[in-house]
């Protein structure tokens, strides 16, 4: 039970959630509804497809804090494009572009330039945020035309296009990490890149394609954040980038690069976001969100480190037992007061 | 892959010249592999070995010269480019990606799924007769398990070229045995096999031709059977004197009356149990068994690096309860940890800085460098270390140098009691004898040294007494002219039962 729990950080935070929808229900009748759930699922969407592509920077051992910048970025060329004329379809292609070529400029910087991710990042962070003012000449665009927001719109179902698009992206990025050989590269890469040089693998290329993968999550992410709220202020995307390293924290991605999942980011959003519409519905002022949101977010790391540290004691004590009896009957080496449990353990330990 | 080509050369390296900063590390090296050889490959640390392979494995790029690979120039350094000609090199360091399980670990790179290999890995290790479970977490394993997975990554990959830098410095002389098997195995398919070792007796084993490095040139080579080891050695160190191959130096001493200054009693804890022991005043302990027994286990409770479950020990008769290694230190008993690169040095940081690690808490808020400075020079002559200077990193030293470096730091606390693990581990000849003799050095000025190793020739030469450990048992003890080789590995195998003997 303990063990399962702590090989799945994903499972621990599942079981977190339902409990806090559970308790958020009993506490505030009307809570656990499909209304609800669809209100979750689309606020979720904008961090959700951030997440994603931090997620695959990390994975990398690096870290892309101007996800932000990117997405406020793409989402006024986006709107410049849609305000001057052209079609919904050309704008997203080229918004898609803007963001890829952000993506690239951080890849340059960090693998050919050498510049350490955190701080490559960070330049970039400004960089993008002050060209997206330069472009905007420092006013919101706002009276984005019907097409973009209609994409926003839930249909009979509950589900717009845009959260069958970061699904689809969740489901895309979840088959490519798990299954091609290529998605195998960014977890060696993260996990030891001298062993992944050692054992041939292209790592400049890895972590350029990690950059640009999150370049263009970041850019779905303008698309929708524009789609949704139907005008594109200043501060677009601001402060996203530390929620979504926080949604990939509490979705059991290391930092440390080499091991993450997809359904883990699910989580860890589904779960951030929601504590937003619980606090709603419990009547709690909003001021509190932050506040909230940050406790929880501790407590769930303390929970699961608490569980990691049991576990491996349990481990650490499993694997040295093996040496405690002699493993095979020699005369005189131990006295036979074993347990049976003892001699099970060492014959699996070996 | 699968070439049929008549005996041809495998590897040929023409006129390769290479410097770091100025310091030419190869001086035209001219080298042939044909297929089917193995060649083995010698050299004192900072000869160029490691630097030569690296080259050949397209980890580094040649100033000057070519690398053929199977008839194919490698025209870029490129390990991907080196693998895609057929070549593996198997470095000394494991690689390991920890997150990973040990089939991926093994699988990754290649174009076939890890699940559609894992037959064929299963195969491969019942080949090497060790067992291995390959959904394992990678950061499970032990040293001398991913020094199996590097193998194997070798083995699964086909390759018609290999080479080992010193495959066997981390495994136990049964497993050993079998990769010895293997290669002669895949001799016999016409596998061409660079053999790094500084184990001599491994070289005469599987060997066929020699080359032996000196200062980025080859001053010997030839079949193997044209040399005897004195010769080898000889062209290895050049100096005359250093040339006395090891033996077993009897120290006819009596140390029933010198002063107890460990005293292990009855010392459980994680992966032993039960252990009792004396060291007396310069007396040298060998700790024998092979790898797993425990015996690092030990040594790294009585620093204070695990928790103890019972037992009690004692430094000059005074109880040692309170264990932390700096409480340790203080009190007189350092340990040399086995694994330099992860647990002995900081690789980035500076020589003397290095030589400090131990006595930093004594060197009070500001550091001045002026003593440390004195102080590393005097170990920089007295052990020998080859060396720019003190503000050198230590990750750029060779293997022995970083060994005598923390040897350095582990003298610089001024110990009564040193715990020595794995002393010469990834160590040549010349550097070998250089720390056997340092070894005798402190045991003649009063030291007591506990001597942790799985060469049991070292043991032989070394110790006054030894204990064997196996499973984590105190299951024997030899003392004066009953050490023998065979001695200690029939305590060490026979008694607690090897699992794959």
């Amino acid at each position: 039970m303990l063990d399962f729990f702590a090989r799945n950080r994903v499972a621990t935070l599942c079981a977190v959630t339902v409990l806090a929808f559970l308790l958020i229900g009993m506490a505030a009748p009307g809570y656990l509804s499909l209304s609800t759930a669809s209100v979750i699922m689309s606020n979720s969407l904008v961090l959700l497809s951030v997440s994603l592509g931090t997620m695959l920077v990390i994975l990398t051992r690096n870290i892309d804090v101007s996800s932000g910048s990117v997405l406020g970025l793409s989402a006024v060329v986006l709107g410049i494009m849609l305000n001057n004329g052209y079609g919904l379809g050309s704008a997203i292609a080229v918004c898609l572009l803007a963001g890829a070529i952000a993506g690239l400029i951080n890849g340059v910087l960090v693998t050919i330039l050498n510049v350490p991710s955190i701080i490559a990042t960070l330049g970039t962070l400004g960089l993008f945020r002050g060209f997206m003012l330069i472009l905007t000449g420092g006013n919101w665009i706002e009276e984005l035309p019907q097409p973009l927001k209609a994409l926003a719109n839930n249909g009979d179902i509950g589900i717009s296009i845009l959260t069958v698009v970061v699904l689809m992206s969740l489901v895309a990025v979840w088959a490519f990490s798990r299954q091609t050989r290529f998605g195998r590269y960014f977890y060696a890469v993260g996990d030891n890149r001298e062993a992944a040089r050692h054992l041939g693998i292209p790592v400049k290329l890895v972590q350029i394609a990690a950059f640009v993968a999150a370049g263009v999550l970041a850019a779905i992410a303008g698309i929708i954040f524009a789609a949704q709220i139907g005008f594109i202020p200043n501060q677009a995307g601001n402060g996203l980038e530390l929620k979504s390293i926080a949604a990939n924290v509490l979705g059991g991605v290391s930092l440390l690069g080499g091991s993450g999942t997809v359904p883990g980011i699910f989580v860890g959003v589904i779960f951030l976001t929601s504590i937003d519409s619980a606090l709603v519905f419990l009547k709690i002022p909003a001021f509190w969100n932050d506040f909230i949101a940050g406790a929880v977010l501790l407590l769930v790391l303390l929970l699961d480190g608490r569980v990691r540290i049991a576990v491996e004691k349990a481990i650490r004590a499993k694997r040295y037992a093996v040496h405690d009896p002699a493993p095979h009957p020699a005369p005189g080496t131990n006295p036979a007061s074993e347990k049976n449990t003892r001699t099970r353990a060492q014959e699996t330990g070996e | 892959m699968e070439r049929n080509t008549p005996i041809s050369a495998a590897v040929c390296v023409t006129d390769i010249w290479k410097s770091y900063g100025g310091t030419p590390v190869l001086k035209g090296i001219n080298i042939e592999l044909l297929a089917g050889q193995v060649h083995a490959l010698l050299g004192g640390n900072g000869a160029g070995k490691s630097t030569l392979m690296k080259t050949i494995a397209g980890l580094v790029n040649p100033d000057q010269g070519s690398v053929t690979i199977n008839g194919n120039a490698l025209t870029y350094a490129s390990p991907a480019a080196a693998q895609a000609l057929g070549l593996y090199l198997v470095p000394q360091e494991a690689h390991i990606l920890p997150n990973q399980s040990v089939l991926e670990n093994i699988c990754l790179g290649l174009r076939a799924k890890p699940r559609a290999l894992r037959d064929e890995a299963e195969a491969l290790l019942r080949d090497l007769s060790v067992s291995l479970d390959l959904d394992a977490q990678a950061a499970t394993l032990e040293i001398a398990d991913r020094q199996i997975v590097e193998i194997m990554r070798g083995l699964i990959r086909k390759a018609r070229v290999l080479i080992l830098d010193e495959p066997t410095s981390a495994l136990t002389p049964h497993e050993a045995n079998a990769l010895f098997d293997r290669v002669r195995q895949l001799q016999q398919q016409g596998v061409g096999i660079f053999f790094i070792s500084h184990k001599l007796r491994e070289i005469r084993e599987i060997c066929d031709v020699i080359s032996v490095l000196r200062d980025g040139a080859i001053v010997l080579s030839g079949p193997l059977t044209d040399y005897d080891d004195r010769q080898i050695v000889a062209a290895m160190t050049q100096t005359a004197q250093s040339t006395e191959l090891p033996t077993r130096i009897a120290r006819d001493i009596c140390f029933d009356n010198r002063d107890t200054v460990l005293d292990v009693d009855s010392f459980s804890g994680e992966g032993f149990r039960n252990i009792s022991f004396t060291v007396r005043a310069g007396e040298i302990i060998g700790l024998a068994g092979v790898v797993g027994a425990g015996r690092s286990e030990l040594a790294e409770t009585l620093f204070g690096l695990r928790n103890a479950k019972s037992g009690d020990v004692r430094l000059h008769g005074n109880a040692l309860t309170k264990r932390s290694p700096r409480d340790c230190v203080d009190a007189g008993l350092v340990y040399l940890p086995e694994d330099r690169q992860q647990n002995g040095l900081f690789l980035e940081a500076s020589l003397a800085w290095n030589m400090s690690g131990y006595t930093m808490h004594r060197l009070g808020f500001f550091p001045k460098s002026g003593p440390e400075a004195t102080a590393f020079d005097a170990f920089r002559t007295s052990l020998g270390i080859k060396c720019e200077g003190r503000n050198q990193e230590a990750g750029r030293l060779s293997g022995g140098n970083q060994q005598k470096v923390l040897l350095a730091k582990c003298l610089a606390a001024d110990p009564r009691v040193l715990i020595l693990d794995e002393p010469t581990r990834g160590v040549d000849v010349a550097a070998r004898n250089d720390i056997y003799r340092l070894i005798r050095d402190l045991a003649d000025k009063g030291l007591g040294v506990v001597l942790i190793s799985s060469d049991f020739d070292e043991i032989e030469q070394l110790a006054d007494r030894v204990i064997v450990m196996a499973h984590g048992h105190q299951c024997g003890e030899l003392d004066g002219n009953a050490i023998t080789v065979d001695a200690i590995a029939h305590l060490a195998f026979e008694s607690g039962g090897h699992p794959n003997a």
